[in-house]
């Protein structure tokens, strides 16, 4: 390997996107996939971040605490203990200049030290990477106006709409184009890639290629097929939104049919659907009733016995304060709840909780009312950067108080903050929603990596339109693609797949099995008007070669017009969504 | 699987010439094993690895240990990927400038890469560590310890010869980077905006031998 010769003057390289295109098709997907790799390190270190910011507010909500002491005497600015005037008098901090007692300091050295609070920021500039930034931000200019983007995330935006122009396929009939966009989705490449992976040298691990492969491995085929349902879909619109929440947890949820297997056989369909446990599902039941016992525990006795009468609704509103950076969660009202003792009066009370847990520690109750219509009107207050809103969630949780700690549950319900649009508006939005029964989960072992009860998983949409399409009429494109998929490597045979319910009683669905660190990609095709009308549902399943039943283990839903109204609004653009993937009571089967 | 319990993301990158081993230290790095493929590196690539550090408190007493999440950056040495891979100068906080030991060549090209640095990374004097690699291969050594010792007292950065298929001086030339940056971390953060007239016009190209690195800030 001599060297070429290099030209080496010192210039001052300007990154264009368009560089990018001056590399060869099977280049550019080789950075492409490192760049994913980096993206996916890079959403990780934010949420932590994320959390380390969340620690240091509570280090400074803690310490902002002032108590007003009469006029002349001297405390603490840390912990407000009054200071004396010769002895204990404290000194004064070299980092913010308030007085501090000896016990609110951290010595770093015998004449250096800080006060808590000072500590506490300079702890977080440094494991948060800030000080890295302001040293960038002294040198680039340009950083200050654009964020603290990296090159590495320019570069996957200015690709993402390079390689998606390269993969669209011109104006093709919707059947065989099925064909055509795997292909372009998998690309040319394969042949150099497997060669390179066979060198372990390569760190690259990400790739939809190896999905792909693995996929035949499992012979679930991915691709899209519009399978036509019959009755089942109508009745599923008979029922109300909430109502099908429910009955995709209680009931054994409309299993589809394998496309590998039987792709036609829509009666076996429909009578796989019966909401009555077999025999091998009860066997599943008792297979995963520790985790069941172990959640039950932790949220009170006696809860498995109503869990199947949970009924009524809650009034919840929303508001964001742009200035304070807070969320305002009021807890309104509920009706019809149903509490099993008629005897006795039902005692209800809210729990609000934001989620991920783990950036988010409050825990907010309400008052404890009477009745099963309780009216409550009371506001929560939580500080949440603005950034939070599309990916936290609020877990609304009714309970029936007994005193002594005992308590009953009523039933909950997950509200994305993302369906409100909070950034836009001050005004609170108020909207009833219906309880639902407990979610559990049924995965095993990962338990503390996630909250227990719902499982959040970070997916990007982005919506496009094809204007060349003269045979469809308005025809586009919906593409999904899920970064965290390491959280949902819980066997080696899980498998996703994505059921895009379209008005007229069409389903796009597609599959995809799971690789641990890669990002998963769906697609659909879909119009405009219909994605209007169109609710995804993306499902986590457990092939199981042996029972030769799959398990349906979570499943999360997006509907409504406020979720596809974001990418309508903004064709071509990715969007971040946060896709609370509930766990099912694990007697979803499908052979 | 990554996930985010750790302390600090510390992000490394290698760069000189295609040839002088890059990739192949950096997988030795991290999963301690050698290759002796040849495999060009297309544009830019990282590998991951969690370490423990350990900090030696300023008094004496027992240092902390973090969990410390490392991204070491490989980088592509052709001319042909060159916007691309300085382009990815400025996200890194540490540097391993390496060369071949077997070619002088690598070596002369140590000043341009160093040029290179200075204008693409994310400050003027970021910290470097300078490594010689394929020392195994003595007989056909081209470049003298001496030579490039000297090189490196005059830009003020540690010097190693290591070897990516024996493994040899490998860990101790990433930990004394990452040792670099640790402190670098810490004296950022306690010298808010201590001028920054300390720093200018003296560029490492200058030859000015630093006993003692300074913050930029
Ligand atoms: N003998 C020996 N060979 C090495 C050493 N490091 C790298 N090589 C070989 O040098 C060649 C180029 O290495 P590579 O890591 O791909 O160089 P890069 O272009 O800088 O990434 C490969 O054939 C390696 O096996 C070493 O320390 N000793
Ligand atoms: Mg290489
Ligand atoms: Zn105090
Ligand atoms: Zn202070």
């Amino acid at each position: 390997m001599k060297l070429e010769e290099e030209s080496w003057e010192n210039r001052h390289y300007q990154l264009c996107p368009m560089d990018l295109g001056l590399f060869q098709a099977l280049e550019r997907e080789r950075v492409l996939e490192v760049l994913q790799r980096d993206k996916a390190l890079r959403t990780i270190e934010a949420d932590r971040i994320r959390r380390l910011k969340v620690e240091l507010q509570g280090i400074y909500h803690q310490g902002a605490k002032t108590i007003t002491r009469p006029y002349g005497q001297r405390s603490c600015a840390r912990c407000q203990r009054p200071l004396g005037k010769f002895w204990d008098c404290g000194s004064v901090c070299c980092g913010c200049s308030h007085r501090i007692c000896s016990r609110c300091r951290v010595v770093r050295s015998a004449i250096e030290w800080k006060c808590t609070m000072c500590h506490a920021f300079r702890e977080f500039k440094i494991k948060s990477g800030d000080w890295f930034l302001e040293q960038q931000a002294k040198k680039y200019t340009d950083i200050k106006e654009n964020g603290h983007e990296t090159t590495g995330d320019k570069l996957l935006q200015s690709y993402q709409r390079l390689s998606f122009i390269a993969v669209v396929p011109p104006t093709p009939p919707p059947f065989k184009e099925v064909k055509s966009f795997n292909k372009s989705e998998e690309p040319k490449t394969s042949k150099p890639f497997t060669k390179s992976m066979e060198n372990l040298m390569m760190s690259v691990s990400a790739h939809i290629r190896k999905l792909s492969k693995s996929q035949n491995d499992l012979s679930v085929e991915a691709g899209q097929l519009t399978v036509n349902y019959g009755r089942l879909n109508s009745r599923r619109k008979s029922l109300s939104e909430g109502a099908l929440d429910r009955a995709c947890n209680l009931c054994k949820a409309p299993s589809l049919p394998d496309l590998s297997q039987n792709a036609k056989s829509s009666e076996q369909y429909a009578s796989s659907s019966s909401v009555y446990l077999t025999d091998d599902d009860v066997s599943y039941t008792s297979a995963y009733s520790d985790e069941h016992r172990d959640s039950n525990s932790s949220t009170g006795m006696d809860c498995g016995f109503f869990e199947n009468s949970v009924t009524g609704e809650i009034e919840v509103a929303f508001g964001y304060n742009n200035r304070t950076s807070c969320l305002e969660i009021t807890i309104k009202a509920c009706r019809n709840l149903m509490f099993g003792d008629m005897r006795k009066k039902c005692h209800p009370y809210v729990k609000v909780r934001l989620l991920p847990k783990k950036y988010h520690n409050n825990k907010m109750k309400t008052a404890v009312r009477r009745g099963n219509n309780p009216v409550y009107n009371e506001t929560f207050t939580c500080a949440l950067e603005r950034e939070q809103l599309v990916s936290s969630v609020v877990k609304v949780s009714v309970w029936h108080s007994r005193g002594l700690k005992r308590k009953l549950f009523l039933g909950e319900t997950f509200l994305r903050l993302a369906d409100f649009s909070l950034e836009k508006t001050h005004t609170q939005r108020s909207v009833w929603n219906t309880l639902g029964p407990k979610q559990r989960h049924s995965l095993g072992g990962d338990v503390e990596l996630f909250p227990s009860d719902l499982l959040l998983l970070n997916a990007q949409l982005q919506f496009l339109t094809h204007t060349d399409d003269t045979l469809t009429g308005s025809a586009g494109q919906l593409k999904v693609v899920i970064t965290d998929v390491w959280k949902l490597s819980v066997s080696k045979t899980a498998y996703i797949e994505g059921v895009l319910h379209l008005p007229g009683e069409r389903e796009l669905v597609q599959r995809t099995a799971l690789k641990k660190t890669d990002a998963l990609q769906m697609s659909f095709r879909v119009s405009l008007q219909e994605l209007q009308q169109a609710n995804l549902q993306i499902n986590l399943w457990e092939k199981h070669t042996f029972s030769l039943a799959d398990r349906l283990l979570r499943s999360a839903r997006l509907a409504g017009e406020s979720s596809w109204q974001r990418l309508q609004q903004s064709p071509g653009e990715w969007h971040d969504f946060v896709l609370p993937l509930h766990a099912t009571v694990s007697t979803n089967m499908r052979s | 699987m990554t996930d985010g319990d750790y302390d600090y993301l510390i992000k490394l990158l290698a760069l000189g010439d295609s040839g002088v081993g890059k990739t192949t230290f950096l997988y030795r790095y991290t999963d301690n094993k050698f290759n002796p493929k040849f495999i060009t590196t297309v544009g830019i690539d990282f590998r991951e690895k969690r370490v423990v550090y350990t900090t030696n408190s300023p008094n004496g007493t027992t240092g902390k240990t973090f969990k410390v999440h490392l991204q070491l950056w490989d980088t592509a040495g052709q001319e042909r990927f060159r916007s691309l891979t300085t382009a990815f100068f400025r996200d890194a906080m540490g540097f391993l400038l390496m060369f071949d030991l077997t070619s002088q060549q690598s070596f002369l090209n140590v000043r341009n890469w160093m040029s290179q640095l200075q204008a693409n990374a994310y400050c003027e004097n970021p910290d470097i560590v300078l490594v010689g690699n394929k020392a195994d291969l003595s007989d056909q050594r081209e470049v003298q310890e001496k030579q490039a010792k000297e090189l490196a007292d005059k830009y003020g950065i540690p010097y190693f010869e290591t070897s990516a298929a024996t493994g040899a001086e490998v860990d101790k030339a990433v930990v004394t980077l990452l040792d670099l940056v640790m402190k670098r971390m810490e004296q950022c953060v306690d010298k808010p905006a201590a001028d920054t007239h300390n720093t200018d016009g003296t560029s490492k190209l200058d030859a000015v031998p630093t006993a003692e690195k300074k913050c930029a800030c």
